[in-house]
């Protein structure tokens, strides 16, 4: 969980028209993408580490100097930075996002591998955190102050556990002790469940967090006494209104969560030996990949910003007051 | 043992071994003599789940670090190989004879021998090798130079080839029998570089199939496989090998990996870890494979190019004062055994002396008074002309295990009682190799690996300070000794056995009696596997596991 919490506050605010809103959004989406790949390529060439040799081989490699000369020649490592730096923005421009030196093949080749799997990973956290949040607050609401406060302890450590170390835990239970589930990734549905466990129980927490404090609103508020006036069940009060009114804060940061999953995802496809982005991204930073880091912080930049444009058309949805227009 | 109920690959193997099984049954078993658990079975699906960073080329030629020649040892080979006592026995050359002046070298070759591709396993082939190794486009390094004096490669005749060296080379032979100057068929090699990199073709008893990067090579069985080297037994021959698929999983994560081998989804696994290898004893159903690497040592260098280092008193001083055994017992498990020699255990030259490296801290004591570092400061550091007696550390977290990193911290505890102020740097590759080309360091330990004894005039002639354009050098003790040039110089040049031996020990005393390296234990090499694995063995060249003769025990 390291990426800052946005406020949902600021999306209250009466929605322009739909047209000009998408339109406003797509701008800040190619904005997000040129200032991720600028301050990338500014960030890797400040870190120790000669790039020429990096594709000779990587550190420590005993190539000549003139093979050094003749890569650095070939990849324009020559040129002054700014002139490298709009080389290299003129080619994204065209979707050339470069040859990988470190795998021997082209970026997108390499990303097109491996996105596959790590979106289906925060996908699936994703739900299974809802899914898991959902559960324990419908539980706790309803099972008086000692559930409530349980409930909350729960989502306190959830939110607070580290990845590596639940990671841990859950092979140890289901894989050493139960036998039920592989340690590591497998092909088919069963492999991933450990792996989105991890990711979604802190998730879960932290989603359960924000839930908690409009749930309790939401409860007091006098729709929920009609309802009950109405006659309705606790449990049909709880799934058709006060959740939906919980929900929305939680669904703002699903964007972000989604953001954070893939941070997540460094740690944890290295621990069930999965594939994917985040572990490509891992080894790509350890061996100096310039085109193939930059790569991935693009995708991943490209993915979280159309989450959140998801988010906030669900958003929208959820909440008819977002998307009325003033008078 | 836990229970391991998840076993629905376990059952696939299981079918397959029976099928397997009947079939064996039906033809001549091959096995081989000695084996403990019967006859072989054909057949079957072996996962073998390794710990170190995934290749970014399975063609050990490009680069050439041990990763590559784990795997490629599953489907190259080389001209020739050691057998368990490190003499040189044939593999794809059947002879040899090296040229009077010891500039010439012709080897024959077998003639049955094809790559997987079909094309023949030739004169010519021998020579498509070499130079791909030398292109400076192929960026070889560990396979450079180990050919770095062959000059010229002259097909002969179809089946001999002779290599014309710039300088006579005792360590030729040793030289071609590692994996990162294997035989890979020269149409292959034609291809892109990047094709060449995602499947090489060689001659060995599996081929590579299909990667999944990030995830699994998958090698298959090859079919026509006809080239053991000489110290298979001639009956096992034609059967081999008997697995039909290798699944190489790349599994980071220490822990995962274990409990990968101990639920069934791998049935070997590499890098084990000491406390891993202590708590699998008491288990049944994994055995251990221990193959120290050759080559050097794992040692600390003490950097004599710079002070305090360049004074031997303080050398010795530091050495003396640390008590290496104690934190290997305590941190090791008892799964490594102390060395007292530059050269790893499997090296035969190999020259120890224990009585170097006994501890005494009042001699310690002794030596830096002598050396001037008489105060001490507030915090119990020596000092001289103002100057605390400081050593930087960097440690390389990728290379050096956390058992290792922990007797390090161990060491410097040590030394500080002796009044050493001993600054450890935990580092990433880059950075790491960053601070030695920077000269940044009093002490370093890095691991190398190369058959034979040469590997002593990579290290510690003066040569090897002058560095790369990268900053890389390989003699990081900065050992500068004409003495000890001419003795690596005149070994790597003598084929005479019994001279070469006594040239290797006189280098040997200089390095050890000179405190420039403080010996640790042999490059540790552990495999856990399951029991049902039969006929695992290490290549006795760079003990990489081989699977041509494995089988899976039903």
């Amino acid at each position: 969980m390291t990426l800052p919490v946005p406020t949902t506050g600021a999306r209250r605010r009466p929605a322009p028209g739909n047209r000009r809103w998408l339109l406003l959004r797509a701008g800040g989406v190619v904005f997000v993408l040129w200032a991720a790949a600028t301050i990338t390529f500014f960030a890797l060439r400040l870190v120790p580490g000669d790039p020429a040799e990096a594709i000779l081989g990587g550190p420590g490699s005993q190539a000549g100097p003139e093979a050094l000369d003749q890569v650095r020649r070939e990849y324009g490592l020559d040129q002054p930075l700014v002139v490298q730096y709009l080389t290299y923005l003129g080619r994204l421009a065209t979707g050339d996002l470069g040859q990988s030196y470190s795998l021997h093949k082209p970026v997108a080749t390499a990303i097109g591998e491996q996105f596959g799997a790590t979106l289906a990973l925060a996908l699936c956290s994703l739900a299974l955190a809802w899914a898991l949040a959902c559960a324990l607050a419908a539980w706790s609401v309803r099972g008086g102050r000692i559930a409530w406060a349980i409930g909350s302890g729960l989502e306190l450590v959830a939110a607070a556990v580290p990845h590596f170390w639940l990671a841990t835990v859950l092979i140890l239970f289901f894989s050493i002790t139960l036998g039920i589930l592989p340690p590591v990734s497998v092909p088919g549905p069963l492999g991933i469940v450990l792996p989105a466990l991890t990711l979604a129980i802190p998730l879960a927490g932290f989603l359960g967090q924000v839930m908690r404090e409009s749930l309790l609103t939401a409860m007091e508020s006098p729709f929920v006494t009609t309802a009950r006036a109405r006659g309705e069940s606790e449990a049909r009060i709880f799934w058709r209104h006060t959740l939906r009114h919980a929900a929305i804060p939680a669904v703002g940061l699903s964007g972000w969560a989604f953001g954070s999953l893939i941070s997540g995802a460094v740690v944890v496809e290295s621990v069930f030996a999965r594939q994917g982005l985040g572990r490509s991204l891992l080894s790509a930073v350890q061996l100096r990949d310039v085109t193939l880091v930059t790569g991935i912080v693009l995708v991943v930049a490209l993915a979280y910003t159309v989450m959140t444009l998801v988010t906030d058309l669900a958003d929208r949805a959820i909440d008819p007051r977002v998307r009325a227009v003033p008078q | 043992m836990p229970s391991r109920r998840f076993s629905r690959p376990r059952a696939a193997v299981v079918v397959t071994a029976a099928v397997a099984l009947l079939l064996a049954a039906c033809s001549p078993g091959g096995g081989t003599p000695g084996e403990p658990s019967g006859e072989p079975v054909e057949g079957g699906t072996l996962t073998y789940a390794s710990g170190d960073a995934e290749p970014s080329c399975l063609d050990p030629h490009v680069g050439g670090n041990y990763p590559q020649a784990l795997i490629a040892t599953q489907y190259l080979e080389s001209l020739v190989s050691l057998d368990e006592s490190g003499e040189v026995i044939p593999w794809l050359a059947t002879e040899w004879q090296e040229g009077d002046d010891g500039l010439s070298w012709e080897f024959t070759l077998r003639e049955d021998v094809q790559f997987t591709d079909g094309t023949p396993f030739d004169a010519e082939a021998v020579a498509a090798n070499i130079a791909h190794v030398q292109d400076p486009a192929t960026a070889s390094s560990t396979g450079y130079l180990a050919l770095a004096k062959i000059e010229n490669v002259v097909a002969v005749e179809d089946h001999l080839v002779r290599l014309e060296l710039s300088m006579p080379d005792s360590a030729l032979l040793e030289s071609l029998s590692q994996i990162w100057v294997a035989m890979e068929s020269p149409k292959a090699l034609e291809r892109s570089q990047e094709e060449n990199c995602a499947a090489p073709v060689g001659t060995g008893p599996f081929v590579v199939d299909e990667w999944e990067r990030q995830d699994s090579v998958t090698l298959v069985r090859n079919d026509d496989y006809t080239s053991p080297p000489a110290d298979v037994p001639a009956d096992a021959g034609t059967g081999l090998p008997y697995l039909d698929t290798i699944v190489w999983r790349f599994i980071p994560d220490s822990a995962s990996r274990y409990a990968a081998l101990q639920s069934g989804e791998a049935q070997v696994i590499d890098n084990a870890q000491p406390d891993t290898i202590r708590s699998a004893e008491s288990d049944e159903a994994i055995q251990e494979l221990d193959a120290p690497r050759p080559g050097a040592a794992n040692r600390i260098e003490l950097n004599s190019g710079k002070a305090p280092f360049d004074d031997e008193r303080v050398r010795e001083a530091f050495v003396r004062s640390v008590n290496v055994d104690e934190g290997i017992e305590s941190l090791f498990f008892g799964t490594a055994e102390r060395s007292y020699s530059p050269l790893s255990s499997v090296e035969p030259l190999g020259l120890s002396l224990p009585e170097l490296f006994t501890v005494d801290t009042d001699a310690a004591a002794a030596l830096l008074d002598e050396a001037g570092w008489t105060e001490r400061d507030a915090d119990g550091y020596r000092v001289k002309d103002g100057k605390r007696l400081t050593l930087d550390f960097p440690v390389s977290t990728n290379q050096s295990i956390p058992a290792e990193q922990s007797l390090f911290e161990q060491i410097q505890a040590d030394a500080k009682e002796a009044g050493f102020e001993v600054r450890l740097h935990p580092l990433d590759l880059s950075s790491w190799y960053g601070a030695l080309a920077e000269n940044d360091y009093d002490l370093v330990s890095a691991p190398y690996t190369k058959v034979g004894p040469d590997v002593l005039r990579v290290l510690y002639h003066s040569d090897s300070i002058e560095p790369a354009p990268s900053g890389y050098f390989a003699n990081l003790a900065q050992v500068d000794d004409p003495a000890l040039d001419d003795l690596l110089t005149r070994a790597s040049a003598t084929s005479d056995p019994d001279a070469r031996q006594s040239l290797y020990e006189q280098a040997q005393r200089i390095i050890l009696e000179g405190y420039h390296v403080l010996p640790l234990y042999d490059q540790q090499n552990h495999f856990l596997h399951s029991s049902t694995v039969q006929g695992l063995r290490a290549m006795p060249t760079v003990s990489t596991p081989t699977f041509a003769e494995a089988w899976l025990a039903s």
